[in-house]
């Protein structure tokens, strides 16, 4: 393809001065007269499909274009009784607004950290959801967010589980876990043993298993550790890293299993 | 038919005195008498003339609003009162509570009575334009003269404010709406005397009612046109509404008023909008004159004449707005080239083709018009 | 009157963001003017030193608030080639489709704003409505409006939802018949071309001179045009015209933008039909953990990432609806990028104003500096 010729002349040119310009905003005004594009905000919707219709038909415009509103990235809505407090949102946030903070479990009567989420700081940019392996910390089509004090833009895990029990229409996108994952793997001769990766393992896919206690040689001096060592089920594993972050020997890490 | 705002205001007078006198001891009996009931009616003429033609105005300012937005393809104000007539109240009572910020370095007097004056001068033009026979102050033989010269007032006020207010924005937008008003001030004068020329009179009531069997806008074509143009300008209106081009002067000559002047100066900006307009009907469109095959009970109606200049009005009005909708604004040096280089000698022909009109004036085209040629 | 200058911004209704023009006028006439900049620096090039990769996309779209698409392609690019990952294609098909609604979507901007400025206010209003059509068609495949987080290292977030190809075909033709209506309100209004004709002239050595880029080079005769002189994603694949004008004036720039919306819609219905009938994956195969959707890196991991990961640096330039636009990213094999360097094609536009302001009115400059299409956003970054 070469480049187009130049445009010397433009192929719309004045008639009597001002006549086309006239000419199309009257135009514009007949259309506009039956049924102008905008929506009367409050009153009627975009996310309404009844009005986009309407504005659709009226306005001649082509139909059915927002009709993918579920994407919308509007606020979140969390199921408490799924999330398995991974500390993922928290962790992708790129606004650190995502806090985990312990509020009482539906069934257990337990406390479990959920995410409390910032409003004011948020940019709806959908990393959290994303990256949520329970799907229980999703997007909503709610996008009416305003408040007069500053704490009430704060919204705590029971105030999001609110927005999760109106059943608005939640973003249908769940994206796929990527193939090739890397896992947790051990350094075997750091590990102690000491349990802590298994205790707070969201989905308790840590299993300490017992190793065989060595044999020592004369005037060798065995290290002061548990006899067991943790083995991941890489398939219940999400990948949250939490085991990662409170080994105190700093002994598991990233890998691809060889 | 004849009921005229002056009777009007005078029933009213008489009845308020009236009233007043039958509870006041016999010596106070003397309030109704007849040069106080003359002096109360004249001040509730002035009210009334006033009340309604601000009232209008600001009718005027939502007509424009919802027109415009519907010529862009939204609906304009629409939530207070009803389709949002209430707008422009609730806009003047805001407006009304603002304080008005003076800059420090303007000058005091300039600044307070630029506004002032501008809107006093443009309301003036109320009492001396009628809205139908009877229905203004009286009898002027000069009424159209002494209308354009207060009209021409503005660029005097304006200028004073803009200087004043001690702003480059202000001042540059000051200057072009001087240069501008001066410049179409001539060709609008020039067309007008197409029309004195053919009605023979300076009188509008004259010219409206010579303009019973045909408007001088069918054979005064180029004078309407050359008319709309320049008052356009005399409004400044888009496209000529560069004095205050908001894209590089901020808001022109009003740049550093707030609150209650800008409310007059906006006002004024209508209420000019609204006079030019009156002119377009009273001097080319026939005024109140009803066309002929209007039914006599239509006709026979007292305010009948009043809705039929509104109406004219109002679609006047509503041509410039469409200009507005469609056209953008020129610059300050095509503006006056076209004011100096082209307005003016197709105002001159407008004159020479007046007077082949009235030369004319038994040609059968014209049909033998009594009145024509004065 | 003698010389004055006068501060046309940083608030100032011409500016259309948060810039200085200060012009020293004679009477009406410009005789020197100053473009002043940095009022929106928020150091994105800094703080991206400082996120992940994919996180540096939500900074990209707050980059240019018109053309955050444009700009997260831009960064994409240059790290996928920091980061040596190749995206499927079907992903790529989708970046250039996106890019083009963005450039649609930012002239339609460019236009609105553009005849705001010389006080038509009603094509203003067809002008954003227009774009309303476009950031529902972004809405309705990425979730935003305006910061749409879309793409990714390694391909795009998510495949389009279905029946999205008919409803783009609609807005197309839909879009096709406003130009013809936003030609005749403009070329078609002998005051427009008054206004227009003739004004900030740039001839073609000045613009290269200057570093002038984009529908303003274009509009002074030279074809030069990224998309084809150095093809990213799918534009090697995919048949267009360069638009381009002679004259190098304001209504020159008008046309090649106007021409060049007409060749997005030619190129986004080419795409649309490639997209019906390629299925596929629209995220790469091989990204590690720590990039590819949907997580973030988490702990104390990085000393080994680094040890694992290539380093690399990756340049990348794309023709963005202002200009051209580049970006540099240094890998130094670590979790952020070390280094993200950014070159925005409205810096050296508008820095340029002297060059095509002086010797002009005042009254000119709205239509001029609205003809060089302003985003401070991407400017300051």
């Amino acid at each position: 393809m070469s480049a187009a010729a130049p445009k010397e002349k433009p192929s719309t040119n004045p008639i009597l001065w001002v006549a086309r310009p006239m000419a199309t905003a009257a135009r514009q005004f007949a259309k506009s007269l039956i049924r102008p594009s905008t929506i009367v905000y409050p009153f009627e919707r975009l996310e309404d499909p009844k009005f986009r219709e309407e504005v659709a038909v009226a306005a001649g415009k082509p139909l059915g274009v927002g009709a993918v509103w579920d994407n919308y990235r509007g606020v979140h809505a969390l199921n408490i009784a799924t999330c398995i407090s991974c500390n993922l949102c928290a962790f992708s946030c790129p606004d650190v607004c995502i806090q985990m903070v312990a509020v009482p479990d539906a069934q257990t009567k337990r406390l479990k950290k959920c995410p409390e989420i910032d409003y004011g700081k948020c940019s709806y940019c959908g990393f959290c959801s994303d990256a949520c392996p329970e799907g229980c910390l999703t997007m909503t089509t709610r996008y009416e967010l305003s408040a007069t004090k500053r704490a009430d833009m704060i919204y705590s895990p029971e105030k999001l589980y609110e927005v999760f029990q109106r059943k608005l229409p939640m973003n249908p996108i769940r994206l796929e876990r990527p193939k090739n994952e890397d896992a947790i793997l051990l350094d075997a001769p750091l590990c102690i043993g000491c349990n802590a990766c298994a205790r707070d393992c969201p989905t308790q896919c840590i299993t300490m298993l017992d190793i065989p206690k060595p044999t020592p040689k004369p005037g060798e001096k065995l290290p002061r550790r548990i006899w067991k060592e943790p083995v991941v089920n890489d398939s219940d594993c999400v990948r949250c890293g939490t085991c990662i972050s409170v080994c105190p020997k700093e002994c598991l890490f990233w890998g691809t299993h060889t | 038919m004849t009921v005229t705002l002056y009777s009007v205001a005078q029933s009213i007078a008489q009845a308020i005195l009236g009233a007043i006198a039958s509870v006041l001891p016999p010596a106070g009996r003397g309030v109704a008498s007849a040069p106080v009931v003359t002096g109360l009616a004249v001040l509730l003429f002035a009210a009334i003339l006033l009340v309604a033609s601000m009232l209008n105005t600001i009718v005027l300012i939502w007509f424009e609003r919802k027109l415009l937005g519907r010529f862009m393809d939204r609906r304009g104000a629409m939530h207070v009162g009803f389709a949002g007539i209430l707008q422009n109240f609730a806009d003047g009572l805001k407006l009304a509570r603002k304080d008005t910020v003076r800059p420090r370095e303007a000058d005091t007097l300039g600044f307070w009575t630029g506004p002032t004056a501008y809107l006093v001068t443009s309301l003036i033009l109320f009492g001396i334009l009628p809205v139908s026979s009877g229905w203004n102050s009286g009898v002027l033989p000069l009424s159209l003269l002494l209308a354009l010269a207060i009209f021409s007032f503005a660029p005097l006020f304006i200028f004073v404010s803009a200087w004043s207010s001690n702003n480059k924005y202000s001042l540059m937008g000051g200057m072009r709406s001087a240069a501008q008003m001066i410049a179409y001030e001539v060709p609008l004068l020039l067309s007008v005397v197409a029309v004195v020329l053919v009605s023979g009179s300076f009188d509008l009531t004259t010219i409206v009612e010579q303009q019973q069997n045909y408007w001088y806008g069918g054979p005064l074509l180029l004078a309407l046109i050359v008319f709309v143009a320049a008052m356009l300008a005399e409004m400044e209106r888009i496209p000529f509404d560069l004095p205050e081009a908001e894209a590089e002067l901020v808001e022109g000559w009003n740049t550093e008023y707030g609150g209650m002047l800008f409310a007059f100066f906006m006002l004024s900006d209508y209420v000019r909008a609204l006079v030019g307009s009156y002119l377009v009907v009273l001097l080319f469109l026939g005024g109140w004159t009803m066309p002929t095959w209007v039914p006599s009970t239509l006709t026979s109606f007292p305010l009948a004449g009043i809705v039929w200049f509104m109406i004219k009005t109002y679609i006047v009005f509503g041509v410039f707005v469409w200009v507005r909708a469609a056209l953008p604004r020129v610059r300050t040096d095509q503006l006056l080239r076209v004011g100096w280089n082209r307005m003016i000698p197709l105002a001159l022909l407008s004159v020479v083709l007046a007077a082949g009109v009235v030369y004319a004036k038994c040609l059968p085209v014209f049909g033998c018009v009594p009145g024509l040629g004065g | 009157m003698s010389e004055m200058w006068i501060n046309m911004g940083p608030q100032h209704p011409m500016t259309h963001g948060l810039w200085n023009l200060r012009v020293k006028i004679d009477g009406e006439l410009i005789v020197d003017a100053d473009p002043e900049m940095g009022y929106l620096h928020r150091g994105i090039e800094k703080i991206s030193e400082d996120r992940h990769y994919n996180e540096v996309v939500t900074l990209m779209d707050r980059c240019c608030y018109v053309a955050g698409m444009s700009w997260e392609h831009l960064y994409i690019l240059a790290s996928e080639q920091a980061l040596s990952i190749a995206p499927p294609e079907r992903a790529e098909y989708i970046r250039t489709m996106a890019d083009e609604f963005q450039r649609l979507g930012s002239h339609l901007m460019w236009y609105a704003a553009f005849v705001q400025d010389l006080g038509l206010m009603s094509p203003f209003l067809y002008g954003m409505r227009d774009r309303d059509l476009i950031l529902d068609l972004f809405q309705s495949f990425t979730g935003a409006r305006m910061t749409y987080e879309y793409m990714r290292v390694g391909g795009v977030r998510n495949d389009l939802p279905p029946g999205f190809t008919d409803r783009a075909r609609k807005v197309m033709d839909w879009l096709v018949d406003r130009f013809r209506e936003y030609d005749a309100l403009c070329l078609g209004s002998d005051i427009f071309r008054k206004r227009c004709d003739g004004l900030g002239v740039l001839s073609q050595a000045q613009c290269v001179e200057l570093g002038v880029t984009g529908p303003m080079l274009r509009s002074a005769g030279s074809s030069r045009d990224l998309r084809k002189d150095r093809p990213y994603s799918a534009y090697d694949r995919l048949e267009f015209d360069v638009a381009r004008a002679d004259a190098g004036d304001v209504t020159a720039r008008y046309l090649v933008r106007m021409e060049e919306m007409r060749q997005s819609v030619r190129i986004v219905r080419q795409i649309l039909d490639w997209l019906d009938t390629h299925p596929g994956p629209v995220m790469a195969e091989r990204v590690p953990r720590w990039l590819g959707a949907p997580y973030a890196p988490i702990g104390r991991e990085d000393y080994l990432l680094k040890r694992r990961y290539p380093k690399g640096v990756g340049f990348s330039a794309i023709e963005e609806p202002h200009g051209e636009a580049q970006a540099y990213v240094v890998n130094e094999g670590g979790e952020h990028p070390y280094r993200v360097k950014f070159r925005s094609p409205v810096f050296a536009n508008l820095s340029a104003a002297k060059h095509y302001l002086v010797g002009y009115h005042v009254a000119d400059i709205p239509p001029i500096m609205g003809s060089v299409d302003i985003c401070v956003g991407e400017c300051d970054r």
